[in-house]
């Protein structure tokens, strides 16, 4: 009997390394990781990039999930070998560091964005559909708010109107608080600060969904924005002199393409070619991730749906043959 | 091809979470009064706390701290060493900010206290209510701080409201393991003694047990106290201002000067809240054994 438990167990454990080995098959030492800053236009074009690398160059891709300055610590350090999506204007040090050579531009992926004061439609207009009468009739510019304080009150002192600000720390939160020190908002209106992406889009789409009122800065593209509908607050006209002192509408953000040193000299120049190409806009992300939202799809997904939907693309970023290559692999 | 359909699942069961949202999102909407009741009356409360801590002239504070350090660590030394360390939040610039941070925490723990005291005693006299309440409590401690964090800003709101609650849920476990485990480890021989020279169970409970688990308790109080302080910077995720705020700020523009200048104010309020704290249960410690 012992002998046959022991050899029971001889065959278990061996059944399982051979598993374990099985499992680990040799695989391709090449793989690209890509910096998820955490937000989902930034995941849906590493999808889409990640896509392309892998069926012309295969490479396998990973994402390396972080916040802004974390994840541009990481393509300076070159643990990240590609950001798709750097929102220039939000790294107090891009400039100096692309100027002191620490990462490399390859490309724009989109700079026709916006962001601002954002208010829900109904607030406006009302919806009769949803039975909400409007609440702030003549709200179009920022500088409106002043008149309609109470209908954002802010709980925590019920006095004052709330504003939702920036994220803490984002070089936009001082521009936007410069806005409302500017237009006088800190007379009757609290300017808060949401604390994280997470938290801030929480409290709007609460807000959405019951209906009430809320003025929270917001940007493009986002599948929030997408979703819902919201009317951007207009500001004085873009003046580059002026805008950061909030005194004049945002400048679209240059959203870059960017990669580490170490990967801008190892990796094939086709594939570096392909990323300095790699050009959308604010637009196709927003209708790409509104699509997602709708078919509950996943990025993958997402990412051929887009590739099939926007067939120019691939003629714009690869060259013919590669093109070929992924119009085969989307059949 | 057998060794790796060995490492997928037979099948998998598909979750719905969209339903657990929707459903989640509904019941915030229906008890919408309910939930803004609780929202109105923790900040009322904090705000009462901030208003008292901002009013209190810096030098009471310090003076407080110097005589509480000195009475409860045995030696003048230390109390001058604590005061100077509140002291020098205040001329590195950080004081308003600090009773900002301290208001949450302050209602945070007076909360946990009120509600983890009877609650440990309860489950110290039931072995039932144990079995159920302390899987409860190991959740607690351990679900991922965001996972309860977002949820509670559908019901709550952004600000302090849903931080003194995302701080009281991490916080309020220790008081109720260690009032539970204080009042479980007394001998049975001296609650029987004390049932037997005709006190009733509640007599016994008060005048007895909880005395002779006083020790213990505080060990709770101050590890309620610690661990409250150690939300400071994740409750300023949402929107809690205060220390924390200040922290994430640095953190998210790297400036490591800053986060380490506020950083270590909150370690300072740390420390000096833990040594007094713990003054205080070597305190009834010492009390205690004196009595026997």
């Amino acid at each position: 009997m012992k002998d046959i438990k022991k050899i029971t167990g001889t065959v278990i454990i061996v059944l399982l390394v051979i598993t374990i080995f099985a499992g680990c098959s040799p695989k391709s030492k090449k793989e690209i990781t890509f910096a998820n800053a955490g937000w989902d236009s930034n995941m849906f074009h590493n999808a889409v990039a990640g896509l392309i690398v892998k069926e012309i160059y295969g490479y396998d891709w990973r994402e390396i999930p972080g916040t802004t300055p974390v994840t541009h610590e990481g393509l300076l350090k070159g643990e990240i070998d590609v950001h798709m999506e750097i929102w220039t204007d939000n790294i107090p040090t891009y400039m100096a560091d692309i100027k002191e050579d620490k990462l490399k531009e390859l490309g724009i992926n989109f700079d026709d964005n916006y962001q601002g004061f954002y208010v829900p439609r109904y607030v406006i207009e009302g919806d009769e559909s949803r039975g909400i009468e409007a609440s702030a009739p003549d709200l179009k510019y920022v500088w409106d708010l002043k008149k309609y304080a109470e209908v954002f009150p802010d709980y925590e002192d019920p006095d004052m109107g709330r504003v939702y600000g920036a994220i803490p720390g984002w070089e936009v939160d001082t521009i936007m608080h410069n806005k409302y020190l500017h237009y006088g908002l800190d007379e009757n209106f609290v300017y808060f600060r949401p604390g994280s992406d997470p938290a801030l889009s929480a409290a709007i789409t609460d807000a959405y969904e019951r209906g009430e009122p809320i003025v929270a800065y917001y940007w493009e593209p986002t599948w929030l924005i997408g979703k819902y509908d919201f009317v951007l607050l207009e500001d004085e006209p873009f003046d580059e002199n002026t805008y950061l002192e909030g005194k004049t509408t945002l400048p679209t953000v240059k959203v870059a393409v960017g990669v580490s040193n170490d990967f801008a000299e190892s990796a094939p120049k086709g594939l570096l070619e392909f990323l300095s190409k790699y050009k959308t806009s604010s637009a196709l992300t927003s209708e790409a991730l509104a699509h997602m939202q709708d078919e509950n799809a996943n990025y993958e997904e997402t990412a051929k749906w887009f590739l099939k939907t926007n067939d120019n693309l691939i003629d714009e970023w690869l060259t013919p043959d590669e093109a070929q290559i992924i119009r085969d692999f989307l059949k | 091809m057998i060794p790796y359909l060995s490492l997928d699942f037979p099948f998998k069961i598909p979750i719905n979470t969209d339903y657990i949202d929707t459903v989640v999102r509904n019941f915030s909407i229906k008890y919408d009064l309910f939930f803004n009741s609780i929202r109105s009356f923790l900040n009322s409360f904090v705000n009462i706390i901030h208003f008292i801590l901002n009013r209190t002239p810096w030098f009471v504070l310090v003076l407080a701290v110097f005589i509480l350090g000195w009475r409860l660590g045995g030696k003048i030394s230390k109390g001058i060493l604590y005061a100077f360390l509140l002291f020098l939040i205040g001329t590195i610039g950080l004081w308003g900010l600090m009773n900002e941070t301290l208001s949450i925490v302050i209602a945070s723990v007076i909360i946990s206290l009120v509600l983890g005291f009877p609650l440990g005693i309860l489950i110290s006299s039931s072995d039932k209510a144990d079995t159920i309440i302390r899987p409860i409590l190991d959740t607690m401690q351990t679900m991922p701080v965001f996972v309860y964090l977002i949820p509670a800003l559908l019901f709550f709101g952004l600000g302090k409201p849903p931080a003194v609650i995302a701080t009281t849920i991490y916080a309020i476990v220790p008081m109720i393991r260690l009032t539970n485990h204080g009042i479980r480890q007394i001998d049975k021989e001296v609650v029987e003694a004390s049932i037997s020279f005709g006190s009733t169970k509640l007599q016994s409970l008060i005048k007895v047990q909880i005395p002779q688990a006083l020790p213990t308790i505080m060990t709770g109080v101050n590890q309620t106290i610690m661990m409250a302080m150690a939300m400071v910077v994740t409750t300023s995720m949402i929107g809690a201002t205060g220390l924390g705020m200040e922290v994430l700020i640095a953190v998210n523009r790297i400036e490591i000067g800053r986060g380490l200048v506020s950083g270590t104010a909150v370690v300072i309020i740390a420390i000096i809240l833990d040594r007094v704290t713990q003054g205080l249960a070597q305190r009834s410690e010492v009390n205690h054994n004196a009595e026997q």
